[in-house]
This record gives structure tokens, sequence and C-alpha cells, in this order.
């Protein structure tokens, strides 16, 4: 016999109390397409089928995984598992809820009522970079310089251009993404802050929210965003299941 | 599509771009939220046993290259062009050269228009390749 057979791969996306109806229309990554959950005890596992026929960890894998326990976590509390999280059938229970239900449980209920938002700042290019020419004197001049020569006469002094100019921009973003986060901060339980991957990134940082403080934080992410418009560009991602705030093991 | 609600409009001040969870976001979106995020549990780990095959996603690994030098190199000059062409630059570059030999600023003006000239003839390849965002405000700025 076929051991994928024997053994029925399942797919877990989540933990959620096992009181908690998850939300119709769930759309799983398995052939099945169907979402379902396994409970023991006082914890469930949001589960589904699991493609055979391929290697899991296409596009629409990662976005069925997100899908599923951000259209979760909208009205839940949930615990995220890190993706791609399989295992056979019989160990959800045995292996994975059974041994840990005191753990998950305790998981949840620092969670509950709480979501996540990640929020990301990214430099509006033109205007940032008029205000590292006119503050940098160096820069400056090498810009001039630049300008006036032919475009591969001047490739090394390019390049240091560029590099200054980043060098410049990663300074400026440190002080203005910590200033964003300060402002923030009050409003959150908890806050996470993520490597950035762009030079112009000014910030990209995950918040834990209490949901009767939803309002207040959302309006206070615009009262930032209202002051550095022009300059930073803003832009809030969430309520999302809180993937930033799950302690590691 | 991810965007909600646009700047400058909308209820709920609009100053900021909002993504709701749920399948709403884009794959970027996803990628950075979800990857190498979440709870690990040892028995995830023996995935092999399952015959589950997984695609191994790496990470966007973050190295300030010299392509990200340059591209800041011709972001900053490009910024140059707008402050001097102002509106719409093909129309001030014929307009200099038009204006031709009279008064003694003359020579300066056409100097300088065909250095613009240059600069736009060099950059033309590449814009042709990836600088579809920059002319579209470019053209946009012309409006």
């Amino acid at each position: 016999m076929n051991p994928i057979e024997a053994e029925k791969p399942t797919y877990v996306y989540g933990l959620v109390k096992a009181d908690t109806i998850v939300p119709d229309g769930l759309t799983g990554l398995g052939p099945s397409g169907q979402v379902s959950t396994i409970a023991h005890g006082r914890v469930a596992a949001i589960v589904s089928d699991v493609p055979i026929d391929r290697p899991l960890g296409v596009r629409g894998d990662l976005v069925a995984h997100e899908s599923v326990l951000d259209t979760v976590a909208a009205q839940m509390a949930v615990v995220p598992m890190r993706f791609p999280a399989v295992v056979e059938e019989h160990a959800v229970v045995d292996e994975l809820l059974a041994p840990n239900e005191d753990h998950f449980v305790a998981l949840l209920d620092d969670l509950e009522g709480r979501a996540q938002f990640t929020l990301t700042g990214r430099y509006e290019q033109d205007a940032v970079l008029r205000e590292v020419l006119q503050g940098d004197e160096e820069i400056r001049a090498l810009h001039e310089k630049v300008r006036d020569l032919p475009e591969d006469a001047a490739y090394y002094d390019r390049v240091r251009l560029g590099e200054l100019i980043v060098r410049a921009l990663e300074q400026r973003r440190e002080g203005e993404g910590a200033d964003i986060i300060d402002r923030l901060e009050p409003f959150a339980v908890a806050v996470v802050t993520n490597q950035l991957a762009a030079p112009e990134d000014v910030v990209n940082v995950a918040f834990l929210v209490d949901r009767e403080r939803q309002e207040e934080f959302e309006n206070a992410v615009e009262d930032v965003g209202k002051d550095l418009v022009g300059r930073v560009r803003l832009r809030l991602l969430g309520p999302v299941a809180p993937y930033d705030f799950i302690p590691e093991e | 599509m991810s965007v909600a609600t646009q700047r400058g409009g909308g209820g709920g001040g609009g100053y900021v771009d909002r993504a709701p969870g749920g399948g709403s976001s884009s794959l970027a979106d996803v990628v950075e939220l979800i990857l190498d995020k979440g709870l690990v549990i040892d028995i995830f780990v023996r995935v092999s046993l399952v015959g589950i095959e997984i695609l191994t996603i790496d990470a966007r690994v973050v190295v300030a290259s010299v392509d990200t030098y340059l591209r800041f190199a011709e972001a900053t000059n490009r910024l140059d062009l707008y402050e001097k062409g102002g509106k719409d630059l093909p129309g001030l570059v014929q307009g200099i050269t038009e204006g031709g030999a009279k008064g003694k600023t003359s020579g300066v003006l056409e100097a300088a228009a065909e250095k613009v000239n240059d600069m736009l003839a060099s950059n033309r390849e590449q814009q042709e390749v990836r600088r579809r965002p920059v002319r579209q405000r470019a053209r946009e700025n012309e409006e």
C-alpha cells in the first residue's frame, strides 16, 4: 500500500479554542478545498487535506494558509502554525493537541480579544532624495559631478553616489522609524519590529492590539500618516493572525 | 488586490493605505507576513515521513548591491531633470532650441538643451525596459 494513503497527511493551519465555531467558507490548500477542525479537550486544530501529487509551497498554498488564518483571526483568537505544517491525521490529536493542551490554552488565553496589525512605511522617493541632496555636501558635490559626465565615464562615481544615498537613507530611517513606533506603542499590547528589506523602507513593525482599542490604534496610525504625508507612505495590514507574537518553542 | 483606501480620499482619513487580512492581500504581503513565523512543533519536522515534498521558500536576503546603488544614483539624476524641466521635457528642449541665437544667454541655454537631450537619449533604452512607472509618473507631472 502507498504509505501516503496509509498515513493520510493532514495540513494544520492553526489552533483555536475548542468551544469556538470557525467561520464558514474557508478554502483549504488540499484537493477537496475544504477546511475543518479536529478538537481535543479545550483546543482544536484547523485542518485540511494536502495535495499529494505535487510539492507543497506554491503560491496558492501560501495564500491559502494566510487566508484561512486571517479570516479566522478576524473573529477569534488563533495560534498560527508556521508554514508548512503537515502531520499524519492521527498525530493531530495524539502528538499535537493532547500533549500540549495546557500550553495551547495558555497561548490562546493571551491572544483572546487581540489581533495583529503590521505597519510598513516607505519613503516617497523624490521628496526624501531632495532632502538628502540638500542635507549632505559630499552627496551634492558628487551628484553634480556625475550629472555632468557621460554615463559610462561616471560609473564608479555613480556607484559611490548611490552608496552614499543608501547610507543616508538608512541613517535617516533609524530615527524616523523609531519615532513612528514610539507614537503607536501606547496603543498596543506588544510590538515586534521586523527587518527592513529595501533602503527606502522606513519601518516594518507588528503591533498586537486589543480589539477594544483597535479604533483608537487605527486613528493614531492615521494621525502619523497625516503628519508624514508626502514624505513617508504608510501601509497598515490587518487585522491578521498574530504571526509575530507566537513565542519560539 | 490590497488597496482598500486610497490616501486623500474616502472615509477614515485616508492618509494610510489599508489592507485587511484574509485573502485580500498580495503575495508579497503574504510571504512577508507568514514566512518563518508561527508556532513550530517538532512533529512537523517529521514531514518527510508523511511523504510530502516541501518546496523551499527562501526569505529575501537583504544585501545592498551595486544595482541598488545605481538605482538611487539614477533616481537622483531624474530628480534633477524634473526640477529643470518643470512641465514637459521634450517641449522644453524644443522651445530652448527654437529660441535660437538671440540674446546673450543663448549659448548657455543651448548647452543645457544639448545636455538634456543627451541624458534623455542615454536613458531611453533603459527606460523602455524598466522605467515604466517612472514614465507614468512623468506623464502625471505634466498634467
